[in-house]
């Protein structure tokens, strides 16, 4: 999907009905490839390729994950805000799109808007 | 020079007699209990473990006699503080009866006190314990503790877990908490009821047996790592003792990949791993690896951030392979050797700095 560019850093990749909750899709604006997810009506996107190797993003799982904890505690955490890339299984956190092991290693993300129906992405 | 890996000897089990229960006594005695493994140590030097000129001119077993130590060693070598790290007592984490190798390496521990230390105040300690009964090991890491001449706490790489192990996590939190590291030493793998040394069962050839000397202690320095070891004792200090450094970037490398892409199952690592081993873990240089090129050897040592500062060096006297302070000296990195060859092991074991030399005598 190529978005359409309104004004500078501003686009139209989708409509709301292209994207069901619990889905994601890769669409393009700016030139870029953003991964675009809507996580029980929440819409996030991202970078499409993760910068370990080039997985895509979109095709990752959205969930929790365990939380730092003390030796042999499991503290199940973030739920609905990790991404897990599909290929190597580095995780970022949705929101910010830093990695979860080293916030310098990180992905772009984007702003994501609806109106009208439209979905509609800029950088941030 | 530090060096931090010196084996005092036993002519015979029998000279722990003093510092043995009666029972024991008479199990070495009467009983024939001949050495810490068995039946018979499997892998063999074919022209023997000890340097050749190493048998004290007394008679008696290399490593027995402390004027043929200090003579050979400390005087000829300028050696600043040599630590002790006994012979076979390594081994007897392989046998079977817990109460008895616990007996055996309290009595040897108090021989080394005793017997050896007050004969040179060049000589450190390490104290040696039974990691199959770690409950006895942290009572006897409590007691010697703050005995001056102990400067850590010695294991053998053959072990029946991963040292990251609960099992064994009384061991290491009693170190923690007296200020000791705990040394690894290689030794006692395949040995009595140990596991075999390496993954594909018993070597057929000491040659084998001694060029995979590392594989154990690959397994527990990332058995320390991921059962989160460091994070939950943040004053452990670690040290693999004869395992060789070579293999580090690697293991190192798939560690800290490893831990990205799979930190979901061990969530109480906070850090890469290559980090904490920075932090917390040295190793000793000998048997340092001997490829053709000096210029490898360097490069690859350089590989690892920090290996300066991690490295600290040892002899091995008396045996075959033993390394000599000038020789390791000029094999390292430029501006390395102050570190390796003392620094690194005055700062972990806390030990005075020697007294300057006068520059007319330098």
């Amino acid at each position: 999907v190529t978005g359409t560019t309104e004004r500078h850093g501003r686009a139209r990749v989708l409509d709301i009905g292209e994207l069901p909750p619990g889905t994601s899709r890769t669409v393009e604006a700016f030139g870029m490839d953003i991964a675009l997810f809507n996580v029980q009506g929440e819409l996030f996107a991202v970078a499409a390729k993760c910068p370990h190797a080039g997985g895509p993003l979109c095709h990752g799982k959205v969930g929790g994950t365990p939380l730092p904890s003390a030796p042999y505690e499991y503290r199940w955490g973030m739920d609905d805000r990790v991404l897990t890339c599909p290929w190597h299984g580095w995780q970022f956190e949705l929101e910010t799109g830093e990695s979860l092991f080293d916030p310098l290693v990180a992905i772009a993300t984007y702003r994501v808007e609806v109106n009208d129906g439209s979905i509609y992405v800029s950088e941030c | 020079v530090i060096d931090c890996d010196v084996h005092n000897n036993l002519n015979s089990l029998s000279e722990l007699g003093p510092w043995l229960d009666p029972t024991w006594r008479q199990y070495i005695e009467s009983g024939g209990y001949g050495g810490f493994s068995l039946p018979n140590y499997p892998y063999v030097h074919p022209s023997g473990f000890f340097m050749g000129d190493a048998a004290p001119p007394s008679g008696g077993i290399p490593g027995s006699d402390y004027e043929h130590l200090k003579t050979q060693l400390l005087d000829a070598w300028d050696i600043d503080y040599a630590i002790l790290n006994g012979e076979d007592i390594l081994n007897i984490s392989c046998i079977p009866n817990r109460e008895f190798g616990t007996a055996l390496a309290k009595a040897h521990n108090r021989w080394t006190l005793d017997v050896w230390l007050p004969r040179d105040e060049r000589l450190r300690a390490s104290i040696v314990v039974n990691v199959e009964d770690p409950e006895a090991a942290a009572r006897e890491i409590q007691e010697l503790a703050d005995h001056p001449g102990v400067v850590q706490v010695l294991v053998p790489t053959g072990a029946h877990r991963g040292y990251g192990d609960r099992f064994y996590r009384p061991l290491f939190r009693a170190a923690a908490e007296c200020g000791l590291p705990v040394a690894m030493h290689a030794g006692a793998d395949g040995l009595g009821n140990n596991p075999p040394p390496t993954g594909a069962g018993y070597p057929s050839f000491y040659i084998e047996y001694h060029t995979l000397i590392f594989s154990s202690a690959m397994a527990h320095l990332v058995s320390l790592i991921c059962n989160g070891v460091f994070e939950e004792l943040p004053d452990l200090r670690f040290v693999s003792i004869e395992t060789g450094v070579a293999w580090l970037p690697g293991v190192l490398w798939r560690l800290d990949a490893n831990w990205k892409a799979l930190r979901m199952e061990v969530p109480w690592i906070k850090e890469l791993p290559s980090e904490t081993v920075r932090r917390k873990v040295r190793f000793t240089s000998q048997p340092l690896e001997q490829p053709a090129s000096l210029q490898k050897l360097r490069a690859l040592l350089s590989v690892v951030d920090g290996m300066d500062e991690m490295l600290m060096f040892a002899t091995d006297y008396p045996h075959w392979d033993v390394d000599v302070p000038a020789a390791t000296g000029r094999k390292l990195p430029d501006g390395w050797s102050e570190r390796v060859l003392h620094e690194n092991a005055r700062e972990l074991y806390g030990l005075p700095a020697k007294a300057p030399v006068p520059v007319a005598a330098a």
